[in-house]
């Protein structure tokens, strides 16, 4: 009998495409919701991002009856009290979480509070704390990489205790994903192309870990082929409203894959890196993925040979040997990483970020080997191993 | 007719069997806490006081121990001195009786969602470490093979048999030990 296993889930409505928008309204209605919060960041209201929302729900007679658009780039439990407050103040109904990873996992935190009642978001921290449906709850992401609108999972730091609180449960997952290319339009071609590779590589790690499994695989290959078709087509020309929505579907279909099939050393490194030396996520995820592909090679040379397909099309794939596709696969991102850097310089080392001290990778290996990820890497990570990494990955 | 007659014994063989490896592996757990370094620095970085719970939900078997502090582990049999820190929890017996009989790798059970993790993931992370030590030593080599992810190439045969030596003697007293009255 087969011993193989695994769990698929995701009910979120995604929502894609032009006008994708104005399907806002008849959504919210759909589930007896008259009186939306908008939760957002500074940034994504100074880009113009909250005007073609506001305008789609206006226009049909849907008001949004309260904007907050102070949300830190690491949201906190005070941030996320505040915002509750405010809901219940004037009487909302449902929550539109417009912006990146921190305004997203904020406005999933806010729905634990007004749907559980309550304060204290401490309280609920945890997996499988919440047991009933939450609060209607919208998600238009305005990055296309950290597949939050597609994730159970959301983080807040406690700051008094100086602690990040995770957040696990199904019931965090937001009940439409509106994936609309107006909103990544703007997007800065270094946000870009960071972003992308946070895609790539939760693609590429869902399809190489040990939880893989048929449908995650599907999503993965589907998300990969999408960002290696479109991604320097829409750095050359950032307005391509195609390449950017092809780039925004990427990232949700990444996102299934991941939030049903885990992530491995890129992650935990990449966490450990963002902790001690405030590296942007999506560029640690750059950074690290062809070392890491490296490292684990052995234990994954099958299905990494089967990316180069994904990456590079069916004549390169066909013209490459089987023994060898597992190493183009490594040179087809590492080319990729070249091309970024020669744009928008993305570093592809740690020196090149100039934002990490060699002293420091010591203490990035340390963390990383604690990090909940390294649980799915296909190889047993050694501190030894993880250092090796960081050493290769260093210049 | 007579798979249906012998199913509740192969039940009740299975629930014994992993309350027994519960029992084993508690005891394992402080044993090998007392006799390895590596385990040591491992826990080490657990706060003093922690109580792990491994069970199988919802109210089957289970082990506690505590890491008294500088690395080492108490057992403490079923029941918990007070509310548990980190609990590794099974869905099923069934699925705990696919790693405790190495038919499934610990690692995989997690990649397999077969257990959840109630704590700090980063102190489970740990502690899974010391499960996959202990279960080096303590296996021959060719099952702990199933057992682990990755059979450590610095462990040689000497040093395992010693440990293993070591690590049987202490759980052999401890039995003896809980059961004298």
């Amino acid at each position: 009998m087969s011993q193989k296993y695994y769990e698929f889930f995701c009910p979120v409505k995604v929502i894609a495409g032009k006008a994708a928008l104005e399907h806002i309204p008849y959504e919210l209605t759909g589930l007896a919701a008259k009186r939306p919060m908008i939760v957002t960041d500074k940034g994504v209201r100074a880009a113009g991002l909250l005007d073609p929302v506001i305008a789609a729900c206006e226009e049909s007679g849907l008001e949004i009856v309260s904007i907050y658009d102070d949300v830190p780039p690491d949201s906190s439990t005070s941030v996320v009290r505040d915002i509750a407050g405010i809901y219940r103040q004037e009487k909302c109904d449902a929550i539109i979480a417009v912006g990146g990873g921190s305004a997203i996992d904020t406005g999933k935190a806010v729905n634990i509070l007004v749907s559980e009642g309550g304060d204290d978001i401490a309280k609920y921290s945890g997996a499988g704390i919440l047991k009933h449906p939450l609060k209607p709850f919208f998600v238009v992401p305005t990055t296309a990489g950290t597949g939050s609108e597609v994730t159970a999972v959301a983080v807040i730091t406690d700051e008094k205790k100086g602690v990040k609180l995770p957040f696990t449960s199904s019931f965090l997952l937001p009940n439409a994903a509106i994936i609309d290319p107006r909103m990544t339009l703007t997007l800065p071609p270094h946000i870009t192309a960071a972003t992308a590779m946070d895609a790539m590589t939760h693609a590429t790690e869902a399809f190489t870990c040990m939880a893989k499994n048929p449908l995650s695989d599907a999503y993965a290959t589907a998300a990969i082929r999408k960002i290696s078709q479109s991604l320097l087509k829409v750095m050359d020309n950032p307005k391509n409203a195609e390449g950017r929505l092809e780039l925004a579907q990427a990232s949700t279909m990444a996102g299934i894959a991941f939030s049903n099939s885990m992530v491995g050393l890129v992650h935990s490194l990449g966490h450990a890196t963002g902790a001690i030396c405030h590296l942007p996520h999506g560029l640690c995820m750059s950074l690290y993925l062809p070392y890491v592909l490296e490292y684990n090679l052995e234990s994954i040379r099958e299905p990494l040979g089967e990316l180069l397909l994904h990456l590079e099309g069916p004549e390169v794939y066909s013209a490459t040997p089987v023994a060898r596709r597992a190493e183009a696969t490594i040179s087809a991102i590492r080319k990729m990483r070249d091309q970024l850097y020669k744009r928008c310089q993305l570093p592809r080392t740690l020196k090149e970020t100039g934002k990490v001290q060699e002293s420091q990778l010591d203490q990035i290996a340390e963390m990383a080997l604690d990090d909940g990820s390294i649980m799915f890497n296909p190889k047993e990570v050694t501190l030894e191993d993880a250092r090796a990494v960081l050493r290769r990955a260093w210049a | 007719m007579l798979l249906k007659r012998i199913q509740p014994m192969v039940f009740q063989a299975r629930r014994l069997y992993v309350d027994i490896m519960f029992q084993v592996m508690g005891r394992a757990l402080q044993a090998v806490s007392e006799v390895d370094e590596t385990v040591q620095n491992e826990a080490r970085a657990l706060p003093k006081g922690l109580l792990f719970e491994m069970m199988v939900m919802p109210e089957g078997s289970r082990l506690i121990v505590e890491h008294t502090g500088d690395g080492h582990f108490h057992y403490h049999g079923q029941s918990a001195p007070r509310p548990v820190d980190l609990s590794i929890q099974f869905k099923h017996i069934a699925h705990a009786f696919l790693v405790l009989s190495f038919q499934e790798k610990t690692s995989e059970a997690f990649a397999n969602d077969r257990m959840l993790v109630d704590g700090d993931v980063s102190y489970a992370v740990r502690m899974t470490r010391v499960l996959n030590r202990l279960e080096t030593f303590i296996l021959p080599k060719l099952i702990a093979k199933r057992a682990v992810k990755e059979y450590p190439a610095n462990l040689h045969l000497p040093e395992k048999l010693i440990s293993a030596a070591r690590i049987y003697l202490k759980v052999a007293t401890n039995f003896v030990e809980t059961v004298r009255p």
